[in-house]
């Protein structure tokens, strides 16, 4: 049964797993290119710094890359059933809470996929440079968090889009009640900010979409 | 004998309106038992009921004598469906689609699938959107009967069909019943397909099944009598009455459409001196319109 | 030889077959010997319930018309002269019945059935 789920996954999501291989591959070697260029190994405290900070800056990258993934593999997981409106799921003699593992578990297997190409382009990124001592590569760190940052868009993203349309529709209007509360109460000076209060714990530890904010380096100190 | 499907004061509502009320179906194993009704009756919720893809409010479901929904899964395991409407990926090929749905039945058989695509003329390269409307029925017949189920439950598998792809489908199913002795339960609005297959029926009328035979008692037991002179009320028929009308047209007289009717009951006309000129069979499709007009004045005498 | 099998008709179906199959043997139609088309084949061929032609051979082979074998089929035995005589007189007496019975319903008196079953029969023969 989960060889079929999988397949079918696949078949649904090959067009965009595709180029997320590539491009999981290539981000970390790109990240890097500057470092080999000559003239920019000055390895002074500011020039250290500079590096450091450019290295960060490639951050929101990874993380739109981890959310762009696990947003692709999450609505391939359920494309299948919602053309036939879940009537066809519902009539297969599996138990529901076993077909939506299978599902899960598919959409993480083939995450695995651009994870591995994202581990093997930051090796690659880190064997093609020098660095001094004071600095210090993490690629496995790196992918690490890449690999957590997928996983947590995609379980959303699966959970969002195995409900119906009313569902999505209930979260979307919850983000969206959210927007207009801000904006009434920031125009009535309120000096209330709900936005940022939810934004700030969901997104700092223990909240679940830190993984996407904390910094990501591929070379630290 | 006993029943493939049987359900108990069955309740399904939906808003306000009772949409599905005090339901006892019975279903012989081994019968080709044919659920009637107009639209909107209620055959489709009923059979979702059965399904378990929707939830009753009361009553009990049983099927293949497992309780419905608590053992869901292993009736399904048994159970061929063909929806209303096709419920299948439209983008999967036939192969794809056949390979998928072979994966969560043991008892699929391959052989058969082929064999069954081969009569049926279908292309298994062929992407499921791109099939004709008969092609489609016939699809989804081969995706239930590849299964070998012990229980076929088909709603309405033929509407919209053309004569010809009628024939194949229903053809199919006989033979397969001939090989396997399974159960089928096919809701129809088309009486006449009905009246040759089924030996058991069904007629459920605005949630309510309104009668429960066997196919041979529902159109021996129905007749129309052609009767003069009778007086306006007469005691105790031996027969149950269900409609009692004037004649239109030329010929004068009442007609009455009865049921349980027998030769013998002449006497009972004669008896209140009224005159028996004429006695008509009505055909399933005629006993069926019946049955619904008499069942549908009734209710608001009976409270229901 | 069953394209005459009514389905709208009263008569159950499968008195409808095992009639047509009787008078058959009766008229020598079917042969001793002769073997009935599965009860897989017929039910198909004419897209009825599989029970109901297992029933027609039952109800015939109770009457010594038919015998089912197990694994071989349904195969018609041999009749009695005197056997098939009365089934034919059987058969007419239900065809006349049935013309008579509406004959009534039309209102014709015996005569003028009479006089209308010799101008046809003697249509027949010329």
């Amino acid at each position: 049964m989960f060889r079929v789920i999988l397949q079918s996954h696949w078949n649904w999501s090959k067009l965009l797993l595709g180029p997320g291989v590539v491009a999981a591959f290539a981000l970390p070697i790109l990240s890097v290119q500057q470092i080999n260029e000559p003239g920019y190994a000055d390895w002074s405290p500011w020039g250290t710094a500079g590096l450091l900070r450019d290295v960060e800056s490639w951050g929101i990258w990874y993380a739109a890359l981890a959310a762009g993934l696990g947003l692709a593999i999450a609505t391939s997981a359920w494309g299948s059933d919602h053309r036939g409106g879940h009537v066809y799921a519902l009539s297969l003699p599996v138990e529901r809470w076993r077909y939506v593992l299978f599902r899960y578990a598919s959409g993480a297997v083939l995450l695995g996929v651009p994870i591995l190409s994202f581990w093997l382009g930051a090796l690659l990124a880190i064997a093609s440079i020098d660095l001094p001592d004071s600095l210090h590569a993490y690629p496995t760190e790196l992918a690490v968090r890449f690999a957590l940052a997928s996983l947590v868009a995609f379980t959303v993203f699966f959970a969002i889009s195995a409900g119906t349309m009313r569902t999505a529709g209930y979260i979307l209007a919850v983000i969206g009640g959210l927007l207009v509360a801000q904006l009434l109460l920031a125009t009535a000076g309120a000096g209330v900010d709900p936005l940022e209060y939810v934004v700030d714990r969901l997104t700092s530890w223990p909240g679940p979409f830190e993984v996407f904010t904390g910094r990501w380096m591929l070379i630290d100190v | 004998m006993s029943n493939a499907i049987e359900t108990r004061g069955l309740e399904y509502r939906i808003g306000r309106s009772f949409e599905i009320r005090d339901l006892a179906l019975n279903v012989p194993e081994g019968s080709i038992y044919g659920f009637l009704g107009p639209n909107g009756a209620g055959k489709t919720t009923t059979i979702q009921l059965l399904l378990a893809m929707r939830r009753a409010r009361a009553g009990s479901i049983t099927v293949l004598g497992k309780r419905v929904p608590q053992e869901i899964t292993a009736v399904l395991s048994r159970t061929g469906y063909v929806p209303e409407r096709p419920h299948v990926d439209p983008s999967l090929k036939i192969d794809e689609a056949l390979r998928f749905h072979a994966a969560f039945y043991r008892s699929w058989d391959d052989k058969e699938g082929e064999r069954l695509l081969a009569q049926f003329d279908l292309d298994r390269s062929r992407r499921i959107k791109r099939l004709s409307k008969g092609e489609t029925g016939k699809f989804l017949m081969v995706l239930a009967l590849a299964q070998r189920p012990d229980l076929l439950l088909l709603d309405e598998p033929t509407d919209g069909l053309d004569p010809v792809v009628r024939r194949e489908v229903m053809t199919a199913v006989v033979d397969y019943v001939s090989q396997r002795g399974a159960t089928v339960f096919i809701s129809s609005h088309l009486v006449h397909e009905v009246e040759r297959m089924c030996n058991w029926i069904g007629v459920m009328d605005k949630g309510r099944l309104v009668s429960e035979m066997t196919t041979d008692s529902f159109k021996s037991g129905i007749k129309r009598l052609r009767v003069t002179g009778a007086p306006q009320s007469m005691a105790d028929p031996p027969f149950v009455l269900l409609s009692r009308q004037p004649s239109e047209g030329v010929i004068e007289g009442e007609l009455w459409v009865v049921r349980g009717w027998q030769a013998p009951m002449r006497d009972y006309f004669e008896s209140a001196g009224a005159r028996l000129t004429e006695v008509t069979d009505l055909d399933l499709e005629d006993g069926f319109v019946e049955l619904l007009r008499t069942s549908r004045s009734r209710q608001p005498l009976e409270g229901r | 030889m069953f394209s005459q099998l009514d389905s709208r008709s009263p008569v159950p179906l499968y008195d409808q077959i095992a009639t047509r199959i009787r008078v058959a043997v009766a008229a020598g139609e079917l042969q001793p010997g002769t073997a009935l088309p599965s009860v897989r084949q017929l039910a198909a061929r004419l897209r009825i319930n599989p029970a109901t032609v297992v029933q027609a051979y039952r109800d015939l082979e109770a009457e010594g018309f038919v015998e089912m074998r197990q694994g071989a089929g349904t195969f018609v035995q041999e009749v009695a002269q005197d056997r098939r005589s009365s089934e034919r007189a059987r058969q007419a007496r239900r065809l006349v019945r049935e013309l008579v019975n509406e004959a009534a319903r039309l209102g014709l008196d015996t005569d003028e059935i009479m006089e209308a079953v010799r101008t046809e029969l003697g249509a027949k023969r010329s």
